[in-house]
C-alpha cells in the first residue's frame, strides 16, 4: 500500500506519459461539455425562472427529474443511439471524445438549468417588475437578469464541470475506457485497479480530489459573495 | 388622459373593480385605502406590470412609469443605475444631487441604504419624461427629510413635465402635502374621487369618513 502511494507520487511528479495522457482527455471532455451545458444551460434556465408561459411548471419539473438521471441511464441512452443498431450508427462515434461530450452534456445541462431557475425564479418578479415600471424591453431585462446571476453562473459552471470530471457511468459505456484515446480519470481508477496497478489509480484519485477541492473553494467564495 | 373601466380576479375573486376614469396633465391624484384594499392592483393594471381581467391595456397607449414600493437596485454602481433607460449623464448628476445621493454615485448600488435605494429609484424614474407616472408608496423606507424632498422633486417633476403623477399612499398627511385629488379605494372598490381638500375635510361616502377618521391625518 505505501509502496503503491509512493509510486503514484513519483507518477505525478515526474509526469507520467500515460497519466499525462488520461488528465488531457479528461479535462478535453470535461471542459467541452460543461462549457456547452453553461451556453445551453444558462439561457434556458433563466427561461425557466422568469418565463411566464403555459407548460413552465411542467418543464421545470422535467429539469428537476433529468437533474437526477443516473449516468448508466444516459449512458445506455447514448449507446443504443450510436451503437450498430442505433440511429445515428453511420456517424462512428461510439468509443470517441465526442460522444463522451455529448453524454456528459445531456447529464450536465440540466444540472445548470436548474440551478439557474432556483437562483433566477428568486429574483425575476422584482427585475421584470422594475424593469418594465421603466419601459424597458425583453432583451435589456434578460441581461439585467444575467447581470445579477453572474456568481450564479459560475457556481453553476463549477458545479456542472464537478458532475462531470467526476462522473464515470457515461462516459464508460459510450467511451469504453480505451488506453490513449478515450480513458478519463475515473474509468482509468477502475480500469487499473482492477488490473492490480493501484499506483496510477491513487495518482489519479490524488489529482480528483485535488480538483474537487479546488472546485468547492471556489464554489464557497462564490457562495459568500452571493449570500452579501 | 383616460383610464377605461377594468377588474381583476384571482383565484375566482375579484379583488379590484372600476369605471372608466380621467386624468389631468400636470396634476397629482393620491391613491388612499387600507392594505389589501386594491390600491397597489391598481397601480400594477395601469401601468401594465399585470394584465387586467380581459387582457386588454386599460390606456390608449401612452407612456407610462412605474416605481415599484420594493425597489430593485441593480448590481452596478448608482450612477449606471440612474442611467439604466436615459443614458443623459447631466441630467442624472442633477437629479441625484437633489436626492442627495451624488456622493454616493460610483458605489455598488447593492451596498445602499433602504432610503438610498429608494432615492436612486425616484432617480432613475425621474430621468424619462412619461405621459403618467405611478409611484407606488415611494417614500416607505424613507426619512421625514428625504420624504419631503421626494415630495416636492416629485411636485416638480409633475408640473415641468406636464403629466399625470399618481401616487399610491397610505399616508393621509402625504396626500394632503402632494395631491391635488385623492381617490380612495376601500375593498377593490373605488368609492370617492375629489379635490384633496374635500375628500379630507368633508367626504360624501361614510367609508371615506371612517376610514379617514381612523387613520387620522
Amino acid at each position: 500500500m505505501q509502496t503503491a502511494f509512493m509510486k503514484a507520487i513519483s507518477l505525478i511528479m515526474t509526469a507520467d506519459a500515460s497519466l499525462i495522457d488520461i488528465l488531457i482527455t479528461t479535462a478535453k471532455t470535461s471542459i467541452t461539455s460543461s462549457l456547452i451545458a453553461l451556453i445551453i444551460g444558462v439561457p434556458l434556465g433563466i427561461l425557466l425562472g422568469a418565463g411566464a408561459f403555459k407548460g413552465r411548471g411542467i418543464l421545470v419539473m422535467l429539469n428537476r427529474t433529468l437533474m437526477g438521471m443516473p449516468p448508466v441511464v444516459c449512458g445506455l441512452l447514448f449507446y443504443m443511439l450510436f451503437s450498430g443498431v442505433g440511429p445515428f450508427r453511420h456517424l462512428r462515434l461510439l468509443f470517441t471524445v465526442e460522444v463522451m461530450i455529448l453524454a456528459q452534456t445531456v447529464l450536465i445541462t440540466p444540472i445548470v438549468a436548474g440551478n439557474m431557475e432556483s437562483f433566477v425564479s428568486g429574483i425575476s418578479e422584482l427585475i421584470k417588475e422594475t424593469a418594465k415600471g421603466l419601459g424597458l424591453g425583453r432583451i435589456k431585462t434578460f441581461y439585467l437578469i444575467m447581470n445579477e446571476s453572474v456568481y450564479q453562473i459560475f457556481s453553476a459552471y463549477l458545479l456542472a464541470f464537478a458532475r462531470a470530471i467526476a462522473e464515470v457511468g457515461a462516459v464508460s459505456m459510450v467511451g469504453g475506457a480505451i488506453a490513449w484515446k478515450t480513458n478519463v480519470m475515473t474509468t482509468a481508477i477502475m480500469q487499473y485497479t482492477n488490473m492490480g496497478d493501484f499506483a496510477l489509480g491513487i495518482a489519479l484519485g490524488i489529482i480528483l480530489m485535488a480538483i474537487s477541492l479546488l472546485v468547492n473553494i471556489v464554489l464557497y467564495v462564490l457562495q459568500r459573495r452571493l449570500s452579501r | 388622459m383616460k383610464i377605461r373601466a377594468f377588474s381583476k380576479t384571482y383565484n375566482g375573486k375579484t379583488v379590484l373593480k372600476t369605471e372608466d376614469m380621467f386624468f389631468g396633465k400636470g396634476k397629482i391624484y393620491a391613491v388612499i385605502g387600507a392594505n389589501g384594499s386594491g390600491k397597489s392592483t391598481f397601480a400594477k393594471i395601469i401601468s401594465a406590470i399585470e394584465k387586467a381581467d380581459d387582457g386588454r391595456s386599460v390606456t390608449d397607449g401612452e407612456s407610462i412609469g412605474y416605481m415599484s414600493q420594493k425597489s430593485f437596485p441593480f448590481r452596478m454602481s448608482v450612477k449606471e443605475n440612474v442611467m439604466l433607460k436615459v443614458k443623459d449623464e447631466t441630467l442624472a448628476d442633477t437629479l441625484m444631487e437633489w436626492l442627495e445621493i451624488k456622493h454616493l454615485s460610483e458605489h455598488n448600488a447593492k451596498g445602499l441604504s433602504g432610503g438610498e435605494t429608494a432615492r436612486m429609484a425616484l432617480a432613475r424614474i425621474l430621468m424619462e419624461k412619461y405621459d403618467m407616472v405611478i409611484f407606488d408608496e415611494p417614500c416607505a423606507s424613507m426619512d421625514m427629510k428625504s420624504t419631503l424632498l421626494s415630495e416636492e422633486i416629485i411636485r416638480d417633476y409633475c408640473g415641468d413635465k406636464e403629466c399625470v403623477v399618481i401616487l399610491i399612499t397610505h399616508s393621509l398627511s402625504q396626500a394632503k402635502r402632494v395631491a391635488d385629488e385623492i381617490i380612495f379605494i376601500n375593498e377593490g372598490r373605488i368609492v370617492e374621487q375629489g379635490e384633496t381638500q374635500k375628500i379630507l375635510e368633508n367626504p360624501e361616502k361614510e367609508e371615506t369618513r371612517e376610514f379617514i377618521r381612523f387613520y387620522g391625518i
